[in-house]
């Protein structure tokens, strides 16, 4: 019986995920639940940040440029996101700087990190 | 050098892991908790011995993860004492230095000590870690809790 419920619930749960992925990638998606357009935005930001990351280090990019750089794209792609690409309104979600505040000391302690590990593996022998 | 910082990585994400497994444990307490609420709700003389047994044991297993991780942390500061673990692509601001100059020999700033790379980790993977076991407190609790149900940043003690 309990492994009965267990089975559904997982299936349920592969399905819920599903549509929330398709949500994600389609426009003008009807976010009934705030918490899950939330949640979007931050893995989004959370991938961005580690892709961001790889590539600075691979390029090599040094510098505060590379922080502001990250600052600037990450906020800019989010932005556009959300005003562009999914219509919300801000507003119910208190604001822009809500949504631009969602995640991001994380995202940007990921991006450190991948950034400063990739760079310490091509290029730590050289000086800066 | 490569390898010191993958390895700190990797620290970083066990000891995430190992708060997440001990709060978990403190979370099933909770459930159960609840449920003795609904059933006994006449012997709220027992209800209250359980609290306090509960908090208890909460207040144990709390003092075990910050004994833990002070540990830990101590043990690793020893181990990497004076290694420069990472290259930063840039210079730190001059507050940061502290921090990511640590026990370091030279002044070349753009070396990095261990616990600057651990508490990035820790920032990063501890916070996602959470998020995806689903102990993040909610939006709305962090918002009006404020610092109470804030994650308590116990490991940088």
């Amino acid at each position: 019986m309990s492994t009965k419920n267990k089975t559904t619930d997982v299936a349920s749960k592969g399905k819920v995920t599903e549509s929330l992925w398709t949500k994600a990638f389609t426009s003008n998606t009807e976010w009934s639940d705030k918490e899950e357009f939330l949640d979007v935005i931050y893995w989004m930001r959370q991938a961005i940040g580690i892709v961001l990351g790889l590539c600075w280090g691979l390029i090599p990019l040094k510098g505060f440029i590379g922080i502001l750089l990250f600052v600037a794209v990450n906020a800019g792609v989010i932005y556009l996101y959300v005003s562009n690409y999914q219509n919300v309104d801000e507003e119910e979600y208190g604001g822009m700087w809500e949504i631009t505040k969602e995640g991001f000391m994380t995202a940007f302690a990921g991006f450190l990190v991948t950034w400063i590990i990739i760079y310490t593996g091509l290029h730590g022998s050289e000086s800066l | 050098m490569w390898g010191d910082s993958l390895l700190i990585v990797f620290i970083s994400i066990c000891t995430a892991f190992l708060g997440e497994v001990e709060k978990r444990k403190e979370a099933h307490g909770d459930s159960l908790d609840k449920q003795h609420k609904k059933k006994i709700e006449r012997e709220e003389e027992r209800l209250k011995n359980n609290n306090r047994d509960l908090s208890l044991v909460k207040m144990k297993s709390m003092f075990a993860i910050g004994f833990a991780f002070t540990a830990l942390l101590s043990m690793f500061n020893s181990i990497f004492d004076g290694r420069v673990v990472a290259k930063l692509p840039f210079h730190p601001i001059s507050w940061i230095q502290g921090l990511s100059h640590r026990n370091l020999p030279g002044d070349n700033y753009t070396d990095c000590s261990f616990i600057f790379l651990y508490i990035l980790c820790t920032m990063s993977i501890r916070q996602n870690i959470q998020k995806l076991l689903g102990f993040a407190p909610s939006r709305a609790a962090s918002k009006q809790g404020g610092a109470l149900f804030a994650t308590p940043p116990s490991q940088f003690k």
